[in-house]
């Protein structure tokens, strides 16, 4: 569910297909610049409800989607 | 508005739409001029037939005046500006290089002619050649730009001439029309907010993308190999572009030909994939289609607002 979600936010940002995007996929062989991930996290916070602190390890999609779920868990 | 502009160009409100190639065609430039600013029509790279033929639509539509942008760089420059001459065109602007070898036959034919200068050594160049103002464009704006920002750009300009100066680039409400006025300039070109004019016949698919943008959405390209900068919205081109640019191998021929025709893609097209999306900066501060003349009274009445001392609303 959290990755869908992601995918189709990414799709829209980058304006590519969402299957073009994976858990795999890393950000900056995305094409997201330090701006455009610091507005991608600002969106993914208001999306899912989490505070999200910019954290060097989040590099690809799953490991965005990983730090999601585990503070969804930690807030419910 | 008291402007030494409106006295020069004979409009209401001293605000100019900026030509934009592919997008600033005869009917939105009249659309502004009757909203009260001065509507401007862009030669782009056509030739003279093109040109003849929106100035014809603009005057279909409007008895006020209206201008035409010259792209210096144009294959075409030549027949355009003996064009401009032949139809009478009130109002020229320049883009992209010295407009001195067309001026003296400008002046002659009575043109108002405001050259689009990027640094202060263009616009004394263009005021010592006979432009009547320039408009100092800072590197905020979409399209072809320089190097200095509009605040940087703005009072330096303002101080190394006698002619009036308009600011562009950044500017999209009437906060930004206000704070151009406090650098010294006497009128504003706005291109982007005109981009979303209702009657701006560019792709919705591009408009959709300037309503939608954020603050960082913009990009520049063309930077490596100098002179030919370009404010575009990221998308998947921008990022293809950028990723050719800057391998090693790349030469300044190859970028040339990457950007060849991906403009009309974007504005006739509408390819949000391969298309060049031209849009400045402010992009993210323009949120609605409107019409044009709603946007010159909207802009204008919040600079108005603010300059006479009551806060502007947000």
């Amino acid at each position: 569910m959290v990755l869908e979600k992601v995918q189709e936010m990414l799709a829209e940002k980058l304006g590519v297909p969402a299957e073009e995007i994976t858990a795999e996929s890393e950000f900056s062989a995305l094409g997201l610049d330090s701006l455009d991930f610091a507005e991608m996290l600002m969106n993914v916070e208001t999306e899912f409800g989490v505070s999200i602190e910019a954290d060097p390890s989040i590099k690809t999609v799953g490991s965005l989607v990983e730090k999601i779920e585990e503070l969804q868990k930690k807030g419910s | 508005m008291n402007s030494p502009l409106c006295e020069l160009l004979h409009i209401r409100y001293p605000v100019l739409q900026g030509g934009m190639a592919w997008i600033s065609d005869g009917k939105l430039a009249a659309a502004v001029s009757e909203g009260g600013g001065l509507g401007i029509i862009s030669a782009m790279n056509a030739g003279a037939d093109y040109l003849k033929e929106q100035i014809r639509l603009a005057r279909s539509l409007t008895d006020r005046p209206f201008g035409v942008n010259v792209m210096l760089m144009s294959p075409h420059a030549e027949e355009v500006a003996q064009a401009v001459i032949d139809e009478k065109v009130p109002v020229v602007t320049t883009g992209a290089g010295s407009p001195a070898k067309f001026l003296p036959a400008w002046k002659a034919a009575g043109i108002t002619v405001l050259p689009v200068v990027a640094s202060v050594a263009s616009a004394v160049m263009a005021e010592r050649a006979g432009a009547d103002a320039v408009i100092a464009e800072g590197q905020e704006s979409g399209g072809h730009i320089g190097e200095l920002t509009t605040m940087a750009l703005v009072p330096q300009v303002c101080d190394a001439v006698k002619v009036p100066v308009l600011a562009a680039g950044g500017i999209a409400d009437g906060r930004g029309m206000a704070a151009a006025f406090m650098l010294g300039a006497c009128g504003i070109q706005m291109g982007t907010r005109f981009l979303v004019a209702t009657e701006c016949g560019v792709h919705q698919n591009y408009k959709d993308m300037v309503l939608r943008a954020t603050d960082v959405s913009t990009t520049t390209t063309g930077r490596r190999f100098g002179g030919n900068t370009c404010r575009c919205l990221k998308n998947p081109f921008s990022r293809h572009f950028l990723q050719v640019e800057y391998q090693p191998e790349t030469t300044a021929e190859d970028v040339a030909d990457l950007g060849v025709g991906a403009l009309r893609l974007a504005a006739v097209e509408g390819d949000t994939k391969n298309g060049s999306f031209l849009a400045g900066q402010i992009s993210g501060l323009v949120r609605k289609e409107q019409p044009a003349a709603e946007i010159l009274r909207e802009v204008c009445e919040q600079c108005d607002a603010l300059l006479t001392g009551s806060r502007g609303k947000d």
